[in-house]
């Protein structure tokens, strides 16, 4: 119990960190940014959550297939203080698939505004009670979409009020410094100004990892690699 | 208070702390929030805690056929699956419930049963064991969760005067019963007193097999099983198996329409043991017809169900009841949400019988009942939900007895 106090504590300092990234000291010069890059291995991944069993059915479910999810988020805690001010509108989407969310994690700044369309031949409810941002989109069918705009920084879990298993996490930043690993664990992350930044591995709120990056300013590219047990 | 009281009595309070103290671990995930997934994904369990509490229903409005009330029980409930296959699963729903503040707690097996697709590229499904009852539609929601009130509807829970093991000698002795569902006597079969049958019971599964056809738009289901809708025992006339089928179309998304129908043994075999000789014991079963509708669009959930319920029981002596014991129950329910997780929810519901004719006159052979019920869930975290609930219940007999109660509960499920 105290490991999962623990695992719960570094969460909630991680979702801190998401909600109030500090500024990071560097120095503006004309030195050339940077790119991070690395490969995050995930550890006794999470298995995508079955249905609850159907025990009030009356014959097979519609065949669910729960996605890998080995995705996660790398992001820097603290960024310089121009990236805070980088705005213009944006736009993500997340398609409800086959009674699953996709993608099951999303990564967007501030101010974005995500699509959710149904692409399931049936209803989807998508909501979510995260204090970051309420919302409850309601019931409707195949082809039709409704969209979100998310203005606070921090963690958002989604769900569908229909089909229980369904969830996915929207993560929402304050700066640009992020990125969603693909299928085989990397990341990269661009233009990043000379300076020292703690770099953080995030995966399911469960696990995560961090360390301190120092760019140079040589336009070189940085290699930062996590693992996630 | 007797100390067997007491101690059953801490024992509620205990399971009730318990259940009050789960939105702190969920919130601190010490408890799963999604079903448990193990054995290489072949097995997955998930569970559901309750406890509803309520002001005293003196009129016995909410008692089920476990003889406590609806509204006042705490009730934990695990359910898992196990893919034995591609095409076959094992799934077990094992529940322990029992009255807030006293009465006898059980732990039984809700479901357990196969479910078998023998055809791997027909949408052909069997089920056996103790299956779920093929027809109606409130006998889907399983799970607290997917009820939007706390009480349940009038025909899948309400306690009419009829019983299986006891029948009336005659219409004055059923008559003399009109309105006493939860506590009845009558002179032939058992004579201690006991609770009459709801026209569906709500709670129990049916031992049987079950094959189910079809997918979205149109599908179908035919059961075997033993017993019949109220009473879905093995004790039931010897000989009489149940058949129950049920068609379900969705013509368009959001949807849904339902019929059912079935037909099955009612009185139980010793009762008809005793009659044997007499010619009066093939007069026995109960058949039901059932329709349902489930619209939902935006924040809407709206649903209707009527069932209709004759039972034969057999006619000993004048004034006979001679003809079939007809009900009636139909309910309304609609859900809104208001805000994200917040909802308000109602239901208006009724239940009548056709009338037989006694020394007394002619009347409805068990008092009509009414009930609306109205009220709002709050979800403290996602799978931590809070209801309040209103409830007021007219039962038309010999005296009116009218009953409002406010009832609450608290659920957690993973």
């Amino acid at each position: 119990m105290l490991r999962r106090l623990l695992t719960l504590a570094s969460t909630l300092a991680a979702a801190a960190g998401v909600l109030l990234p500090a500024r990071a000291s560097f120095v503006p010069s004309a030195a050339s940014p940077g790119t991070l890059r690395g490969r995050v291995d995930v550890r006794n991944a999470m298995m995508a959550p079955e249905p609850r069993p159907g025990i009030s059915d009356l014959g097979v479910d519609l065949a669910y297939e729960g996605m890998d999810r080995r995705r996660t988020v790398v992001y820097f805690e603290s960024a310089p203080q121009p990236a805070f001010e980088e705005g213009g509108e944006m736009h993500a989407t997340m398609k409800q698939q086959n009674e699953t969310f996709v993608p099951h994690l999303l990564a967007i700044r501030v101010g974005t505004i995500v699509d959710f369309p149904n692409g399931d031949p049936f209803f989807h409810n998508v909501f979510s009670l995260s204090k970051v941002k309420r919302f409850d989109l309601g019931r409707y069918a195949r082809g039709r979409s409704k969209s979100v705009r998310f203005d606070e920084p921090g963690i958002v879990r989604v769900f569908c009020d229909i089909h229980a298993h369904m969830n996915a996490f929207i993560l929402v930043f304050s700066h640009r410094f992020f990125a969603v690993t693909d299928d085989e664990g990397r990341y990269r992350i661009e233009r990043v100004p000379p300076g020292s930044y703690t770099v953080v591995a995030w995966y399911e709120g469960i696990k995560q990892d961090s360390r301190t990056v120092t760019m140079a300013g040589d336009g070189r590219t940085v290699e930062a690699d996590f693992t996630l047990r | 208070m007797p100390p067997t009281s007491r101690v059953r009595s801490r024992a509620s309070c205990a399971c009730l702390l318990l259940l009050l103290g789960l939105p702190a671990f969920a919130a601190a995930q010490i408890v799963p929030s999604t079903p448990v997934t193990t054995a290489g994904g072949r097995l997955t369990v998930s569970g559901e805690m309750s406890a509803s509490l309520s002001g005293h229903d003196e009129y016995y409005f909410n008692y089920s056929d476990y003889d406590y009330s609806m509204l006042r029980q705490v009730r934990f409930d695990g359910a898992g699956a196990f893919r034995v296959g591609p095409r076959l699963s094992l799934l077990a729903d094992v529940r322990v419930e029992g009255a807030v503040g006293g009465g006898s707690w059980r732990v039984r097996p809700y479901a357990l049963f196969v479910r078998l697709r023998p055809w791997p590229r027909r949408e052909v499904d069997v089920q056996a064991g103790l299956i779920p009852p093929v027809f109606g539609a409130f006998s889907r929601r399983a799970y607290a969760t997917d009820n939007p009130l706390i009480g349940f509807p009038l025909g899948y829970q309400y306690l009419t005067s009829l019983r299986h093991d006891a029948l009336p000698v005659s219409a004055d002795g059923l008559l003399l019963m009109r309105g006493r569902g939860w506590r009845t006597r009558y002179g032939v079969g058992n004579p201690a007193p006991d609770h009459g049958v709801p026209l569906m019971d709500g709670l129990d599964y049916q031992t049987g097999v079950e094959v189910h056809a079809g997918s979205e738009p149109i599908e179908a289901s035919v059961a075997l099983t033993a017993g019949s809708l109220s009473v879905p025992s093995l004790d039931t006339a010897a000989g009489g198996v149940q058949v129950s089928g049920r068609v379900a179309y969705k013509p368009v998304p959001g949807l849904r329409l339902g019929a059912s129908a079935s037909h099955g043994p009612f009185v139980a075999r010793t009762v008809v043991d005793s009659l044997e000789g007499s010619g009066l014991a093939t007069s026995n079963g109960q058949t039901a017809v059932g329709a349902d509708i489930e619209y939902s669009f935006g924040y809407w959930v709206l649903r209707s169900e009527a069932i209709y319920s004759r039972w034969r029981i057999p006619a000993i002596a004048a004034p006979l009841v001679s003809d079939p014991l007809r009900a009636f129950a139909v309910y309304f329910e609609g859900r809104y949400r208001i805000r994200p997780g917040l909802y308000a929810a109602a239901r208006v519901d009724r239940l009548d019988f056709s009338d037989i004719t006694g020394n007394a006159g002619t009347m409805p052979w068990d008092a009509p009942v009414r009930r609306v019920e109205a009220g709002g869930g709050y979800s403290l975290s996602r799978n931590v939900l809070a209801k309040m609930v209103y409830q007021y219940n007219w039962r038309r007999g010999v005296i009116e007895r009218r009953a409002g109660l406010a009832s609450a509960q608290l659920l957690f499920w993973f």
